[in-house]
């Protein structure tokens, strides 16, 4: 076994300790490649934090962008309309970006009677907590932030921090319908994180690791279509726990039918009523950017990370590989959250009891039973195979 | 927050507070006047428990123009374009109730092409408020998408109206003496031709939205109003025959043609929960559109040609001396007119009875007790227009 | 029950004719004084008709068209006749609750019940006068809990008084609304704070 490196200086905001183990990764091993040697490892690490975020920041706007126009195109023609269709020329490709800049330049209204600091620091905290969890996400091979040995706990764990910053903005707004959808996301992702924790086990004990690393490399074989989901020999269990993962991602991201803490037509818009401007835009790049993240979460442990059929072929010409390995990703990532917006436009909403009976009579009882299941088949397997 | 704290009144919740030990507090909550679920302006002050609801109130006015005091300040034609606009989803039958009303103080029936025409255009219009009705209502729940496959359907049939009246919204076609015009040539080709697209679309909603599990979860039990409520606060329309009551004015008070129209009334069966509930309600709605496709051909092939006003009714009308009352069966409930006449060209009574307002009465009645998702599925499912109830 | 017969576009009107003799008789026999008014014009217009009433001189007996009604002479009794209509004549619904103001020289505003059948098929409606001075009723929503509404409404427009009406607030119009404005002396307010009227 490795040590355990969750590895400080990948994410963006946490302190460097001195006592830690000066113990660099990718990233500052290739900086001090570029830099003098006088650099002190601090100084490594500071920087390869300041690129990490930058990168992840650029790729996370550029998710949310896409997303939105995506989210915006597929809610048109199941809608049997178009969506945008001006901006830009090509089906309104520009559209996300003039969002965006006229999210830039409104005016931040905050209320007179708001929580100042909570109302201020929500937006930054759901933002943030979202951009971390894709340090650990494994783009192409090499194309990693950091190979967190505990990968998805990780991202489960970053992931869940977000509700705390839907409680300050639904407390901070001083408006009780901002409560009330503050209250639901509470009530709900602290329901949602079991069954969505425990049907991520059967891949764990499939790849026998928390690697994300590791769980996209053990899915290579049969020519990059050695995916958990395709395995005939635990296809009885990775089936059911992917669409149990699924159902549970979509409460953890807030998206409907389980789309209560921001529900329009009963809460206006739930936590971020009040906000508005830039703040509103970082509470809509945190769920795109959420759906994203779990999204490549199962894409890693359920459809094979980057693998895809007869990509190994291009592994001579690196560049062209890593590219590829990275569409390859991305798309099968944007595949599923394509799914989510499919859901969305598809299904109405329950209601909050509704989706506390589904989580905990129906999804984490399932959730056990093919935990149990996967242990017994990975012994099985193991009794077999030796 | 910013409002004093409300101490639980102890006779409704001591048994909780003994059990908890705890002396919670009620959240006092405006859904309103600017709330997505209340379809306008309309303010219901509710009064919650968490999640569930242990009060409610509606206030109303917020959209109130008057039109009853304009009604006895202007004379009868010009009254016309103000019962457009009390509910504009079904404008049609607002004026056709007006209508009546000033015909039945004059003393004239509209020639029977009129007759068929007002009905076709009747139920034309009862269809495309039920779209909107039963799209808007799968907003209220959370899907989205039904609602837009209602417009497309609605779209057809406001390019109908466009057609023989020039209006999309605010029709005024129909008025006291007859029809405005004649439908124009091969009109009534193109209602034959709504009809049977419509029959084709017709499994999309329901299969779409009415049938699926969480629509069915979302409404069935929740609101429900037992057949003796409806009828003692006064509900019609498919209020009350979502309770269960066989009830509707076009064949129970036929008027215009209807009793010569073979059609079923749809009286809620409590298809997937409780009767009454929500669901049914929407049921109703959702079969009724089809009776209505079936009423409209039937009208097709019965129409002949002819007149279609009546001759002797001017622009000026002075109608006889008296009163009347007309009630007929609006998409959401007995719309009547109660007109008093003293034989000048002006009315000296203009009472508009409104579906939505008295259906609107008993939904604070209904929401105690629910849980707050639900406070806008009984709303929606009451299916009312701002502009009706405040008038 | 049986459909009534359609008698004219806007309905069938014989069947309302018979409900209200029958509720005048019912009334009587249980010693409310009730009148019962019958349109004596016939329900359609003959030839010349208009001119006639046009010319007509005012000594010469009323005519007039449309809906019977019955008129409660002792509005002190309207709970005893609405809960017999309701209880003995099965007029399940009420349907509506109004006043009319008629004129402005008049002394008496005219409350209007409307009331339906669900199983005779039939309205019927039932008027009070109440004069203006002195301007109360007793509130049917004991009989008719569908009243409510409708009783807030005309008491906020007429200044009715509805004597135990549960919740007797305006209802259409703001709480500080000065006058009542559907009387025909009602005069329109200059402004409503601050908001021009005019």
């Amino acid at each position: 076994m490795k040590p355990l490196t969750i590895i400080a200086s990948a994410l963006p905001e946490a302190p460097v300790s001195e006592a830690a183990a000066p113990q660099g990764n990718g990233l500052t091993e290739m900086l001090a490649g570029w830099l003098p040697e006088s650099v002190p490892f601090w100084g490594l690490t500071l920087m390869a934090s300041g690129l990490a975020f930058g990168v992840i920041m650029a790729f996370v706007s550029v998710v949310a962008m896409f997303s939105t126009w995506l989210e915006r195109k597929v809610a048109g023609h199941i809608q049997i309309r178009l969506g945008p269709m001006r901006v830009g020329g090509w089906h309104g490709w520009a559209q996300a970006i003039a969002d965006g800049v006229k999210l830039l330049i409104k005016e931040d209204i905050i209320l007179a009677s708001a929580d100042r600091p909570l109302f201020k620091l929500a937006p930054a905290l759901v933002l943030g907590t979202a951009i971390s969890t894709f340090v650990v996400l494994p783009f192409a091979p090499g194309v990693m932030i950091a190979d967190v040995h505990l990968g998805i706990f990780f991202v489960i764990a970053i992931s869940s921090v977000t509700t705390i910053g839907v409680i300050m903005a639904g407390w901070g707004s001083n408006n009780k319908w901002s409560v009330y959808g503050a209250m639901r996301e509470a009530a709900q992702v602290a329901s949602y994180e079991i069954p969505l924790g425990l049907s991520l086990m059967p891949p764990v004990i499939y790849y026998g690791s928390f690697s994300l690393l590791e769980a996209t490399q053990a899915q290579s074989g049969w020519f990059g279509m050695h995916w958990y989901i395709l395995d005939p020999s635990v296809m009885l269990v990775s089936v059911p726990s992917f669409v149990l993962f699924f159902v549970a991602t979509l409460a953890e991201t807030k998206r409907a039918p389980f789309d209560l803490p921001e529900s329009e037509s009963e809460l206006v818009a739930g936590f971020h009523t009040e906000y508005s401007g830039i703040r509103f835009s970082f509470f809509f790049m945190e769920e795109y950017a959420a759906m994203f993240v779990m999204s490549a979460i199962a894409t890693v442990l359920w459809f094979g990370g980057w693998n895809f059929l007869g990509l190994a072929a291009l592994e001579g010409i690196p560049v062209l590989y890593t590219t590829a390995c990275m569409l390859v990703f991305i798309v099968k990532s944007m595949l599923l959250v394509f799914v989510m917006m499919w859901v969305r436009w598809t299904l109405p909403r329950l209601r909050i009891d509704q989706v506390m009976i589904l989580g905990y009579k129906y999804l984490t009882p399932l959730c056990l039973i093919v935990v149990f299941a996967a242990s017994l088949l990975e012994y099985l397997r193991f009794v077999l195979s030796n | 927050m910013e409002e004093p704290p409300q101490t639980t009144p102890p006779d409704q919740h001591r048994l909780r507070e003994i059990e908890l030990d705890v002396r919670t507090q009620d959240v006092e909550i405006n859904m309103g006047p600017q709330h997505p679920a209340t379809h306008g302006v309309l303010r219901v002050l509710l009064r919650a428990d968490g999640e569930i609801l242990v009060g409610a109130e509606s206030h109303l006015g917020y959209l109130h123009r008057c039109a009853e005091k304009i009604g006895e300040n202007v004379d009868y034609i010009q009254y016309m374009p103000y019962t457009d606009r009390y509910d504009y989803l079904s404008s049609m039958n607002n004026n056709l109730s007006y209508s009546l009303a000033v015909e039945k103080l004059l003393g004239v029936e509209v020639p029977k092409r009129g007759q068929y025409l007002r009905t076709i255009l009747a139920e034309l219009n009862r269809i495309a408020s039920h779209l909107v009705a039963v799209g808007t209502y799968g907003i209220d729940i959370g899907a989205f998408t039904p609602f837009f496959y209602a417009l497309r359907e609605r779209e057809f049939l406001l390019d109908l109206f466009e057609k023989i009246c020039g209006a999309r919204l605010t029709y005024s076609y129909i008025r006291p003496g007859g029809v405005m015009n004649d439908a124009p040539a091969g009109w009534l080709n193109k209602v034959a031709e709504f009809c049977d697209i419509f029959d084709q679309k017709w499994p999309e909603y329901w299969n779409l939205l009415v049938q699926n599990k969480i629509f069915i979860e979302r409404t069935a039990n929740v609101g429900v109003m037992p057949a003796q409520t409806a009828i003692d606060w006064g509900c019609t329309g498919p209020m009350l025959r979502g309770s269960g009551v066989d009830w509707d004015l076009r064949r129970d008070q036929p008027y215009l043609v209807y009793d010569q129209l073979d059609f079923k009334v749809i009286v809620g069966e409590g298809y997937r929960g409780t009767l009454g509930d929500c669901f049914d309600r929407n049921f109703v709605r959702m079969y009724e559109m089809l009776e209505s496709i079936k009423m409209v051909r039937q009208c097709l092939a019965a129409i002949e040609e002819g007149e279609v006003s009546h001759p002797d009714v001017s622009l000026t009308i002075r109608p006889a001396p008296g009163e009347a009352y007309v009630g007929i069966e609006n998409p959401r409930g007995e719309l009547g007119h109660y007109v008093v006449s003293d034989g000048t060209k002006i009315a000296k009574r203009m009472r508009c009875r409104a579906p939505s307002f008295v259906n609107l009465s008993v939904v604070e009645h209904t929401l105690p007790g629910c849980m707050l998702a639900d406070a806008a599925a009984i709303i929606g499912a009451t299916d009312i227009v701002i502009g009706e109830t405040d008038r | 029950m049986e459909a009534p017969k359609r008698d004219t576009a806007w309905g069938p009107m014989e069947v309302h004719f018979q409900a209200a003799r029958e509720a005048h008789a019912a009334l009587q026999e249980a010693g409310l004084e009730v009148e019962l008014h019958q349109p004596n014009l016939p329900i359609f217009a003959e030839e010349g008709e208009a001119k006639r009433l046009a010319k007509k001189k005012a000594d010469e007996p009323h005519e007039w068209r449309g809906d019977a009604f019955l008129l409660l002479k002792d509005r002190e009794r309207l709970l005893e006749a609405l809960s017999l209509i309701r209880e003995q004549l099965a007029f399940q619904q009420i349907v509506d609750v109004t006043a009319v103001d008629f004129d402005a020289e008049d002394s008496v505003l005219w409350g209007v019940y409307q009331v339906l059948s669900l199983t005779k098929k039939a309205r019927l409606t039932l008027k009070v006068h109440l004069p203006k001075d002195d301007c109360r009723v007793a509130s049917a929503v004991s009989v008719y809990p569908g009243a409510d509404w409708h009783e807030r409404e005309s008491g906020e427009m007429y200044g009715i008084t509805y004597e135990g009406h549960p919740d007797p607030r305006n209802i259409l119009l703001p709480d500080d609304w000065v006058g009542y404005p559907l009387r025909k002396d009602y005069e329109f307010p200059e402004e409503y704070h601050g908001i021009s009227c005019v």
